[in-house]
């Protein structure tokens, strides 16, 4: 698959078009060959802008670059939950891939725990892969992706990205670089609480009301930073009404930038632009209005609706 | 049938004889494929229908071909609607006038159809073959066409017979043209809507052959039938033949006949006609005016603004200008004037925006004072709408006002407005006012723009957002071109190249996005001296985004400078040396972007 080739599947995605199956076939491979030299941990340099969940809202995502800027001008790490509840999960994701494969360098995806096979079959995007392809193997191949994805990332050395939060089976960010991510989430131990676990106003750990994951506290977050010499924490995962939340003395943070979440929720949106000196600047965004969402293309129904 | 029977590669002695072996081929396939199951074949093949009539000739055409097409009525509506298009031009293909009487059958049974797309191609192919008929052709073949039309039991046939009076009645006998006049009456009458929206429609057409003797002793009966039929889908249509019948009488007939229809056509019960007339409000009331006291207008006129319905408000909208002029600047003043100050704040958003639209023609009418006095209010709280469609509506058409009460009442009054809406939180509102910046520089001019405009037009370059940037260098483009190099060298390249040094990489490509958006816009010197050394400066930059969008750059920049035979040489001297070093660089994507730019540059 030449760049020009892809050039043309990012033009497509971009316009919310899908591309072929063998097409996705063929980008999931190219991206596996990227994604697995990339550590459980990944290392990113600033600048760089971080955004949250996704949750396959395209035209916000399209906003999000209107106003963060287009990818490669800008660099981007995208802290999980690409997919599902949304509509167009299928062209959120790929078209994130699809990025990743072209810029490697300009754009970083770390999974989120609806990266994956479980999870998807429940919220939407397997059912869209089936509606959009009349097969379920553009959601094999996807699912396959996620197993590949870095469960975290550093800035500059200093910012801890992770999609949920902390697991009380970890003390160092080393702990993290050991684990074997290449497999389907796990209900239960550190690979699963990275991806599950919010912050709250406890002291250190406490049970999780999601089932899954863990609740963590003030302290547990400073030790974590003051052990790994971090500053901060920056994390998705949770709805923010005002996009983004900071927590005890501003040591995490949680992005969200799915706007009017499940086109409903009334919540504006957030990306974090961290420059080259680590300086912050928060950018907040709405929905995108109803008149630059464009007319959905008809496209052929799949031949088993026939 | 016989034509059935030539079938394909029949290639019959009869065929044009300088037909080849090679043009014989296609058209038996053309001529198979009208057969054919495949919908889409059988239309591809009917779109090529003269060919096909051209490779059989006038005669085999006559016999052949135009009556295996009026046996293709069982068609699908497209292979039907597409026969009915090609047969308006083939005329030449039966063999001229004489003979194009021929394709009246097929296109008879065509425009009786039941779907109105095919009926109205047919019936605009009856009218143009029509055209070339000779007189007996009309009366032999034409007329016997139409009665039978006109007659038929089912409406869709009278329909399209409505349609068909105009074209021939000019040249028929006195004796025929009588009947035809009756005979339109009929369908003035007729049981169903459908044909009376028929009937209605085409009146005008009718009206402008009839001889002036009897347009008022048929036009204006049959337009009264039609402006009170219970149907409002009727009357509405109605609007457009009562300018026509106007203008064919004289002032009195006007006055005696049509004034009182056109009384109830604007107070009509149905929002549609009052629609049909408030969109054509001052025309029609300017054939009225004289037999109406200009009271009543106005009354008509308020009323329409004030309808219930926001269609027809929208609709009168459009005239405020054209009334104004017609009645006055006082009595706009005193008597419609409070009307349309409701109108800012009217419920509906077309309403309002269609308002902005057109408001700011009645500055000339009103003079300097009175626009000052009465039409800035209104324009400030237009600006300040809700709807970026409202405001955008006022500030296109400022130049209006800047005409009459001049710039710097404008600016004193309406400027603090923009310049609020230039820094709303939204960044689409900023987006909005940025788009209509170039049109305002071309009202106020240069220098009131820079006192007042160009520190804002270079403050959007650091938004917070990026689609804001990129518009505000598309922006600083435009201005060049409105004011010229120099106005660009002294005001606006400083400070874009000031922005080279900014912390933040995102806003030191701002820079080069200004740069290379104006670079077509400027001089070679320009380019020369300050864009080129900047993009010099960049390349060592750290953050690779920067350096592959200075490659980025030199791609667009290589083609304007090599039609210039100063910046030629430069390519070699400066542009290259930079590339390579950016081909060398540990990045991949800038690597990836200056060999792209090499590549240009070596084209």
């Amino acid at each position: 698959m030449g760049s020009s080739d892809l050039d043309r599947q990012i033009r497509m995605l971009r316009n919310c078009e899908i591309i072929s199956e063998l097409e996705v076939k063929e980008l999931c491979y190219k991206a596996r060959e990227i994604l697995i030299e990339e550590s459980n941990v990944q290392q990113v340099d600033a600048p760089v802008t971080i955004c949250g969940d996704i949750h396959g809202q395209f035209y916000d995502l399209k906003e999000l670059f209107r106003v963060g800027g287009e990818c490669p001008d800008t660099n981007y790490l995208f802290m999980g939950d690409f997919v599902d509840r949304g509509f167009y999960s299928v062209e959120t994701f790929l078209l994130l891939l699809a990025l990743k494969v072209r810029y490697p360098d300009r754009i970083t995806l770390i999974r989120g725990n609806h990266e994956s096979r479980q999870i998807t079959q429940v919220y939407g995007f397997y059912d869209e892969c089936l509606r959009k392809y009349g097969s379920a193997n553009v959601w094999r191949y996807c699912c396959e992706i996620f197993d590949y994805l870095s469960l975290a990332a550093i800035i500059g050395d200093k910012i801890f990205c992770v999609h949920g939060g902390l697991s009380p089976v970890i003390q160092t960010v080393d702990q993290i670089r050991t684990i074997d991510r290449k497999q389907e989430v796990p209900h239960t131990g550190a690979m699963c609480d990275l991806l599950w676990s919010d912050p709250d106003d406890i002291s250190e750990w406490g049970l999780s009301p999601r089932g899954a994951g863990y609740l963590f506290g003030e302290s547990a977050v400073k030790s974590f930073l003051a052990v790994n010499d971090l500053d901060l924490i920056a994390r998705a995962h949770q709805l923010v009404m005002e996009g983004y939340k900071l927590m005890f003395d501003e040591k995490i943070v949680t992005v969200w930038s799915a706007p009017n979440y499940c086109y409903r929720c009334g919540n504006v949106a957030a990306i974090l632009e961290f420059d080259e000196n680590l300086e912050k600047t928060f950018k907040i965004f709405h929905a995108t209005p109803q008149e630059a969402r464009g007319v959905p293309s008809k496209k052929p129904v799949p031949d088993y609706f026939l | 049938m016989a034509f059935v029977a030539y079938s394909a590669y029949g290639g019959d002695t009869a065929m044009n004889p300088e037909m080849t072996e090679n043009t014989l081929y296609p058209i038996a396939v053309l001529i198979d494929e009208l057969k054919h199951d495949d919908l889409s074949l059988r239309l591809n093949a009917i779109r090529r229908l003269s060919t096909i009539a051209q490779a059989l000739g006038p005669e085999r055409t006559r016999s052949e071909l135009i009556p295996f097409l009026d046996e293709s009525i069982e068609d699908e509506d497209e292979i039907l609607l597409a026969i009915a298009e090609e047969l308006g031009d083939f005329v030449e293909y039966v063999g001229g006038p004489e003979q194009a009487h021929v394709l009246l059958r097929p296109l008879e049974n065509l425009a009786s159809v039941e779907e109105t797309v095919v009926r109205d191609k047919a019936v605009a192919s009856i009218n143009k073959v029509s055209e070339g008929l000779t007189e007996t052709a009309l009366e032999t073949y034409f007329v016997p066409m139409l009665k039978r039309l006109h007659g038929a039991d089912w409406f869709t046939s009278r329909s399209s017979a409505a349609c068909l009076f105009a074209v021939a009645y000019p040249r028929v006998s006195a004796a025929l043209q009588e009947e035809m006049r009756q005979a339109y009456g009929q369908l003035c009458q007729d049981t169903t809507p459908m044909v009376r929206r028929a009937a209605a429609t085409r009146l005008s057409e009718f009206v402008k052959v009839l001889q002036p003797e009897h347009v008022v002793s048929v036009a204006i009966p049959y337009f009264n039938y039609l402006s009170v039929d219970d149907q409002d889908s009727v009357r509405l249509l109605t609007v457009e033949s009562l300018m026509t019948i106007a203008k064919a009488l004289t002032t009195e007939e006007v006055g005696q006949y049509l004034v009182e229809s056109f009384r109830s056509l604007c107070m009509d019960k149905s929002w549609r006609v009052r629609y049909m007339v408030a969109e054509k409000f001052v025309e029609l009331t300017k054939v009225m005016a004289p037999h109406m006291s200009k009271e009543e207008v106005i009354t008509i006129f308020t009323n329409l603004i004030k309808d219930v319905e926001a269609e027809v408000r929208t609709a009168i909208c459009s005239q405020i200008p054209g009334f104004g002029e017609l009645v006055g600047r006082d009595d706009v003043l005193e008597k419609i004037y409070p009307c349309l100050k409701e109108l800012v704040s009217d419920p509906s958003q077309p309403v309002r925006s269609a308002f902005a639209s057109h408001i700011s023609g009645l500055a000339s009418l009103f003079g300097k004072e009175a626009t000052h006095q009465y039409l800035l209010p209104l324009f400030l709280r237009l600006l300040k709408d809700d709807f970026p469609e409202v405001r955008l509506n006022i500030i296109s058409k400022l130049d209006k006002v800047n005409g009459v009460i001049g710039i710097e009442l404008l600016s004193e009054q309406l400027l603090p407005a923009i310049m609020e809406l230039a820094e709303d939180k939204q960044w689409r509102v900023r987006l909005a006012i940025i788009e209509y910046i170039p049109l305002l520089a071309t009202q106020l001019g240069r220098d009131f723009f820079d006192e007042q405009l160009t520190h804002l037009c270079m403050s959007w370059l650091g938004d917070r957002v990026y689609s804001i940037r990129e518009a505000a260098t598309h922006n600083l483009k435009n201005l060049t071109d409105v004011f010229g190099v120099d106005w660009a060298k002294a005001t606006i390249i400083p400070k874009i190249l000031g922005l080279s040094n900014h912390p933040n990489y995102l806003y030191r490509m701002t820079t080069i996005f200004a740069l290379t958006t104006i670079a077509p816009s400027v001089t070679p010197e320009v380019i020369q001296s300050s864009i080129l050394p900047t993009l010099e400066g960049l390349v060592t930059d750290e953050i690779p985004n920067i350096r592959f969008n200075v490659a980025k750059s030199l791609q667009v920049l290589a083609p304007i400078m090599k039609q210039s035979t100063e910046l030629q040489p430069l390519l070699e001297s400066q542009v290259m040396p930079m590339l390579t070093k950016l081909s060398q660089d540990p990045d991949q994507d800038v690597q990836f972007y200056a060999q792209c730019a090499t590549q240009a540059i070596q084209a």
